[in-house]
């Protein structure tokens, strides 16, 4: 019976079970160095120093401001763009190359750049964020936008609509069909960026403390912290999926 | 409504040249002919999807007034049933509540009262074709084109959408230009036939009158004394046509 395919997360989670208590087993034996791997309740207990004395919360703040502001205008100007070069050739061509190239290399590059014309405040990680997100939403909607049913736009055209109802009826949801769909990537690059930038430079951020936890070879602190992001991630992917699925009920 | 002389060109040899025909008010009037053979440019020319090269079409009825059914169903994904039917009216300035009860009164007499609420997704394939028409006889047209719209249906469905189709297009008096390569489909449907030699440059050969009274149905027009000889009549024509082509090439 619990080889039901329907208990597989039941036995996925025993597996997860069995290899942590392997590696306590392991650690307490003195099996692992605790300096490159400190056993799974010493992470833990360092994950519940994190919220027990308070100073998470600042550093939680920081990391999902600058995730959330690079999220929301890198949307915003990624759709803005998009729309805009799809629909006008001269922008197309101007656009297109700089976007092809911004996409062909890893981004994160422009972080020390962001640093410097930014300072190390959250407006460098919310340009990351921006940058990461920004680009892959253009594509999304100007390839998207390109490659429109044209079956949608005859049937308009036919029942006597014109340009704005194009827009209105097909583009628009259209649009915000690809968005939507590519949205979990899309809040995975923001948060990459917002971390990788507070790696780069920063005083706040989950980013900053990995930085800290490395220089002070705190693995114990690196482990809390990589399962910290992981569950703040995973949380948003959950809400975004939750999203996509009411607004994209009609799929 | 009467096309005169379409020649339609997609940039090289024509596909279609001085193509003529009529459809008089309240008639069915079909389109057969071989794949490829541009029956359904001359769709697009008449409802202005498609520039021809020359040509015209004379006697049309105001735009609105005229409807087309694609093979696909071409329905918005992201509209209920309902906001589907109701779009062509709301586009042309019905207030949307007006024009979601009209919906719902054409969805009720193509017999899909209480999904109206659904997503064309959750509908079948002959759910969609319904909506489908139901959109065009919203608008209350003149004259309906059908681009081989019962194509993707299969045989049971097929002859239930059809037999619904003809039932009000008699009954509201529609002019239909139907296309289609399905010979026993354009008799059993129509007061006129014609006849679409094959590519390029393909022209109308024949036009055969269909001597079967109405009002009928679709499915037992095919026992009627005169449809048979007509279909032979057709079909010879027909092979012949793509034989002298396929001897020419």
């Amino acid at each position: 019976m619990l080889l039901a395919p329907r208990y597989a997360w039941l036995r996925q989670l025993a597996a997860f079970a069995v290899v942590l208590a392997v590696w306590e087993a392991a650690g307490r034996a003195g099996g692992l160095n605790p300096m490159y791997a400190p056993n799974p309740s010493r992470v833990g207990a360092a994950l519940v120093d994190l919220f027990a004395d308070g100073r998470i919360w600042p550093h939680l703040q920081a990391t999902f401001s600058a995730a959330l502001g690079g999220l929301a205008l890198g949307i915003a100007a990624g759709i803005l763009l998009g729309v805009v070069a799809a629909l006008v050739r001269f922008i197309a061509e101007l656009l297109e190359p700089v976007m092809t190239l911004l996409n062909a290399i890893p981004r994160v590059i422009l972080a020390p750049l962001f640093v410097i014309w930014l300072g190390i405040g959250v407006a460098s990680k919310v340009a990351l964020s921006f940058i990461l997100v920004a680009v892959l939403i253009f594509f999304t909607v100007f390839t998207g936008i390109r490659q429109v049913d044209r079956r949608l736009v005859e049937r308009i055209v036919t029942l006597g609509g014109g340009r704005w109802s194009l827009v209105r009826h097909v583009y628009l949801p259209s649009v915000a069909t690809w968005v939507l769909g590519n949205l979990k990537i899309a809040v995975g690059f923001a948060f990459t960026g917002a971390c990788v930038g507070e790696f780069v430079a920063a005083t706040h951020g989950l980013g900053y403390l990995l930085s800290f936890a490395q220089s002070t070879y705190n693995a114990a602190l690196m482990f809390a912290l990589i399962l910290l992001i992981m569950v703040v991630v995973l949380l948003i992917f959950a809400v975004a999926g939750r999203l996509e699925r009411r607004l994209l009920r009609w799929n | 409504m009467r096309v005169r002389d379409l020649t339609i060109s997609y940039g090289g040899e024509p596909v279609l040249e001085k193509v003529s025909l009529d459809v008089d008010e309240g008639r069915f009037v079909s389109l057969v002919g071989p794949s490829g053979s541009g029956k359904s440019s001359i769709l697009r020319a008449v409802i202005g999807l498609q520039r021809p090269l020359s040509g015209m079409v004379e006697a049309a009825p105001a735009r609105l007034h005229v409807g087309i059914l694609f093979q696909d169903d071409a329905l918005l994904p992201w509209k209920t049933a309902r906001e589907n039917v109701a779009l062509g009216l709301t586009l042309n300035g019905m207030e949307a509540r007006r024009a979601h009860a009209a919906a719902d009164a054409w969805l009720e007499r193509l017999h899909l009262k209480g999904l109206g609420d659904r997503f064309p997704r959750h509908l079948s394939g002959g759910q969609r074709k319904r909506v489908a028409l139901a959109q065009v006889l919203a608008m209350k047209p003149r004259i309906v084109l059908m681009d081989e719209p019962f194509a993707s249906l299969d045989a049971i469905v097929r002859a239930r959408v059809v037999r619904d189709v003809v039932a009000l297009v008699e009954c509201e008096r529609i002019s239909v230009l139907l296309v289609t390569h399905d010979l026993e489909e354009a008799i059993s449907l129509s007061d006129d036939v014609y006849l679409l030699s094959q590519g390029p440059r393909a022209r109308i050969t024949q036009h055969y009158p269909v001597p079967i009274p109405r009002p009928r149905d679709p499915v037992n027009t095919r026992t009627h004394p005169a449809f048979a000889p007509l279909y032979e009549r057709q079909w010879a024509d027909l092979s012949r046509e793509v034989d002298n082509r396929a001897e020419a090439a």
